[in-house]
């Protein structure tokens, strides 16, 4: 029988190449097939039973032992989910009119669904390098191809400071190699803290890491990249790919320098809460929506970051647990943004105003959502940012105090986005009167994503079940009580 | 001492006799049948390679006393003939496109471009099979002659004369540095044979011998490879050679002479004598390392495509010097692995080029622009190939560059790997200037639609579904 952990991973892939060929079909069904192709993942993850634990194993390159590893713990799950649930929602949202070869679009965004499933579900860290690297191509090609007017500088932008974030990589990895003889975490994980220059490692996989999440000072490339980026691959990057430092913080930082995580735990949380700070000050500032959107993301990475250096059991919870909430909210805040910037030929917030009116539903969509961003009792973000707060608050109160005021602040930039763009006065920029409300496939994308957010905030456990074996390797406590 | 070949003997030498006399043949006919060599040199050329090919991967071997001392019949000489006679196949294909663009000009020929590049072939396989210092010196000699014709084949472009001149000098130059550094070698220890270089170093160790002779030839030697491989501070006449020549025979150099010489270096400092000396070894890794930081950041300033091109393929023989100076057992299978993926991705980025070099004299940059809305599939290709240079991961680049500073960091040369991964940057820059162009949809307006010719179509396609191939199963030995 076919391995489903194998066609987790070679479905899109299989699927992208299919695209490339694709050269004569018309852009809607190409796109219909990409979406299909893309929910295979879904399908596979809520199916198949007992996946948990699973793993697949094969020596690959010889001369390095590199192994092409596919196993799957709960950590790689809970980034699974994501993968799998908001992929095809990207490409559902993705355009179909005025789009060059949307085979290749498409195939690109499919590709690029293979090498995040592959590295959150790999255990040998050459593999992993591969597939972190790997993850810029067709990001690249998405953005330089099909983004804004300034696509060429962003993406090149993009991709250097992403290179030169990950250039001593190879370095450390090679290093670490060479002390452990193996590429598996599991063997990594045992030497870590007697080998020399230990440190230096730690450094160079934590500015990878910081740099593609991003940390405070280097984020540099995410407003151009955002801004720039199709709507498709702007959800992909706030959602997705700002997942995948995170992922590789609890992976490699957590799982193998957990003694110099500690070390770097102030000098981090310093400057992650300066990136909260910024970014919710940024948002307050910003005019232009898409910019508002993607510095309140980058807030909110900085926050999940804080909650993982604290190095605390309930704040790693509640930072998990915003990993999902982030990734569903804000999602689901580019797509609203995404739409409106096209219905609206503008994403100036100055033009905008009373759009309450002529599309109510859209306003009450975003008002939900908005609230989530703010993380309102009842929505799922709601839960981690309060076990984020009870962790930090339990190893310093004023780390504690300095998050809970930037949620102030947060909630001022959302409630003025609110009603710059739907109440007030109508601007000069409004939505045409053919504009229907709320359309099937609109309706269809933020769906799951409301069912998700009330969920998760009503009943929180099923994710909680997934978080508590993480927290208990790493720090040795229950987090739900049996 | 039996001195008659037998069969076994000659099949053993077939596919150096079947690409001798199949140049020959192809320079009867361009005497004698000029319209004949026009139409069917093409076909004889690519038909006696593949007939080497075939030859050399039957491995026959021979045991012959004249024959053992100058030429080696193991894995190693059939691996790396049967990459030259790949190269060669290519170069040929592409010079059809050449060639059929200047088919109006009288100066040019056919059978006399088909020649000088099966001679030039027959020279690389010589270097790959050399088993003494006089074989490599006729193999290097034999590659680099035909070159010089054929660095100045376009004779309309004026830059050609003059890069064809300074070429042949300092070859000529290199060529005299070679033998005289032999000669070093020969008087100090009293052979030019690989096999026994090693142990005849030892004995003149042994006997008190402090190896001034010896080591001044090993650097005339390492300098005129250097020069032929393009290694900084030798590599002046690359760039204007490069530029000047028709781009199917600079992707014959840019690929062929550079493998041959870096072979050559692997032959030498690898084979004969690995880890010889430490002196030798921090020789190369000097040259490695000036050469990673001059090529990457000239390279970043170059806006003429073979020029640029010449850059690049410099920054990859300090790779492949990399491998080689670690002197280790794993060396020659990740030197191996690292030619076969550049020439993969060198010639299917020179297919490409050839395909779009309607003006032959400045091919620029711009010369690319708005490739992607013409052909995308070229310019997926072409990026592959790009992306697999520049040695962005999952492409077989990486893997090729992982190894070989893997194997760097195991022979200890921690600072060369952390200078080798930082100009990395520089160079996924200069490659992705060269990919945004592509795909800027704003193409300027164009005389013509670029007719995109078959054999180049088709050599971009294979080399890139191979580069696919590499990439996903890099099984070597």
């Amino acid at each position: 029988m076919f391995d489903p952990l194998l066609l987790l991973f070679f479905a899109p892939l299989i699927a992208a190449f299919f695209l490339f060929a694709m050269v004569k079909v018309s852009s809607k069904w190409t796109k219909a097939f990409a979406a299909i192709c893309s929910m295979v993942p879904l399908f596979i993850l809520i199916l198949t039973p007992k996946l948990l634990g699973r793993s697949y194993d094969v020596l690959w390159f010889k001369p390095l032992s590199i192994h092409f590893n596919l196993s799957i713990d709960s950590l790689t799950l809970i980034f699974l989910y994501l993968t799998a649930l908001i992929t095809p929602i990207a490409i559902i949202t993705g355009p179909i009119k005025n789009l060059s070869h949307p085979n290749i679009f498409y195939g690109f965004i499919l590709f690029l669904q293979a090498l995040l499933i592959g590295f959150f579900s790999t255990k040998d860290l050459a593999l992993f390098t591969i597939f972190w690297e790997a993850m810029l191509i067709p990001l690249y090609f998405i953005i330089n191809i099909w983004g804004g007017k300034n696509r060429q500088f962003a993406a090149m932008q993009f991709l250097l400071y992403m290179i030169a974030g990950s250039a001593l990589l190879v370095f450390a990895v090679i290093a670490l190699y060479f002390a452990a003889s193996s590429f598996n975490f599991d063997e990594l994980a045992k030497l870590s803290s007697t080998m020399p220059y230990a440190g230096w490692y730690f450094f160079i996989f934590l500015v990878a890491f910081a740099v593609k999440t991003p940390l405070f000072p280097f984020h540099g490339w995410l407003i151009d990249t955002y801004c720039e980026a199709p709507k498709t691959a702007t959800i992909l990057l706030a959602a997705l790919l700002s997942k995948a430092g995170i992922y590789g913080v609890i992976r490699i930082l957590m799982g193998i320098f957990p003694l110099y995580m500690q070390m770097a735990s102030p000098y981090v949380v310093c400057l992650a809460v300066i990136g909260v700070l910024y970014g919710a000050l940024a948002a307050l500032a910003e005019i232009d929506m898409k910019r508002l959107i993607a510095y309140s993301s980058f807030s909110h990475v900085n926050f999940i970051f804080a909650a993982l250096f604290v190095w605390n059991g309930y704040a790693l919870a509640g930072g998990l647990f915003q990993v999902v909430t982030h990734s569903i909210v804000i999602a689901a805040l580019f797509i609203i943004v995404g739409y409106l910037i096209d219905w609206l030929k503008t994403s100036d917030m100055q033009l905008t105003g009373g759009l309450a009116r002529k599309i109510p539903a859209v306003c009450w969509l975003t008002l939900f959502f908005i609230m989530a961003n703010v993380s309102l009792p009842g929505t799922a973000n709601f839960v981690g940012e309060l076990l984020v707060l009870f962790g930090v608050f339990q190893m310093s109160w004023w780390v504690a105090a300095i998050l809970g005021l930037s949620v102030i602040v947060s909630a001022t930039y959302a409630l003025r986005f609110q009603r710059k763009v739907f109440f007030g006065q109508e601007g000069v920029a409004t939505v045409s009167s053919g504009i229907i409300d709320v359309r099937l496939t609109y309706f269809a994308v933020i769906a799951p994503l409301v069912i998700a957010t009330l969920w998760l905030g009503i009943y929180p456990r099923p994710l909680l079940e997934l978080i508590e074996p993480v927290v208990k390797q790493i720090h040795l406590i229950d987090l739900l009580e049996h | 001492m039996n001195l008659t070949l037998t069969l076994q003997d000659y099949l053993a030498l077939s596919p150096f006799l079947i690409i001798t006399s199949f140049a020959l043949l192809i320079l009867l006919l361009e005497s004698f049948a000029n319209h004949l060599a026009r139409r069917f040199s093409i076909y004889l050329a690519c038909f006696s390679i593949a007939l080497a090919f075939v030859a050399t991967a039957m491995t026959y071997s021979s045991t012959h006393p004249l024959l053992t001392p100058w030429i080696r019949f193991d894995a190693l000489k059939t691996t790396f003939n049967a990459l030259f006679l790949g190269v060669g196949f290519v170069s040929c294909l592409l010079g059809k496109v050449f060639l059929d663009k200047e088919v109006h000009s009288k100066a040019i020929s056919a059978g006399e471009y088909y020649f000088l590049l099966l001679s030039s072939l027959f020279g690389l396989m010589l270097i790959g099979a050399s088993n003494d210092f006089l074989t490599l010196f006729i193999g290097i000699e034999t590659l680099s002659i035909p070159l010089y014709i054929l660095a100045v084949y376009i004779k309309r472009v004026k830059v050609s004369g003059e890069a064809a001149l300074k070429y042949f000098l300092m070859g000529g130059l290199a060529a005299a540095f070679l033998v005289y550094g032999v000669a070093f070698v020969y008087g100090a220890v009293g052979t030019t044979n690989f096999q026994s270089l090693s142990t005849a170093y030892g004995a003149m160790k042994e006997n008190g011998g402090n190896g001034a002779y010896f080591f001044s030839g090993l650097a005339m030697i390492m300098g005129a490879l250097a020069f032929k491989a393009a290694l900084v501070p030798f590599h002046n006449w690359a760039p204007d050679v490069y530029q000047g020549a028709p781009t199917p025979v600079v992707a014959f150099m840019a690929v062929g002479t550079k493998l041959g010489a870096m072979a050559a270096f692997a032959i030498v400092f690898l084979i004969a004598m690995p880890n010889i000396d430490n002196k030798v070894s921090f020789c190369m890794a000097a040259l490695a390392a000036i050469t990673l930081v001059y090529a990457n950041f000239v390279a970043t300033r170059q806006t003429q495509l073979r020029r640029f091109f010449a850059y690049s393929g410099m920054s990859h023989a300090a790779f492949m010097l990399i491998a080689i100076l670690t002197g280790s057992s794993e060396a020659i299978s990740a030197l191996v692995l690292y030619f076969i993926v550049y020439a993969l991705a060198t010639m299917g980025a020179f297919a490409v080029l050839a395909t779009l070099g309607e003006d032959d004299e400045e091919l620029s940059f711009e010369a690319v622009r708005g490739l992607f809305s013409k052909s995308p599939f070229l310019a997926l290709a072409f990026s592959l190939c790009l992306l697999t240079l520049a040695g962005i991961p999952p492409t077989a680049g990486f893997l090729a560059k992982f190894y070989v500073l893997k194997l760097a960091y195991y022979a200890g040369y921690q600072w060369l790997v952390a200078l080798a991964l930082l100009t990395a940057v520089l160079a996924a820059f200069y490659y992705l200037r060269l990919m945004a162009i592509m795909f800027t949809v704003d193409a300027l307006p164009r005389r013509q639609s670029p007719k995109v010719s078959r054999p180049a179509f088709c050599v971009a396609a294979i080399a890139g579904l191979a580069l696919i191939y590499v990439s996903l199963f890099p099984f070597l030995g």
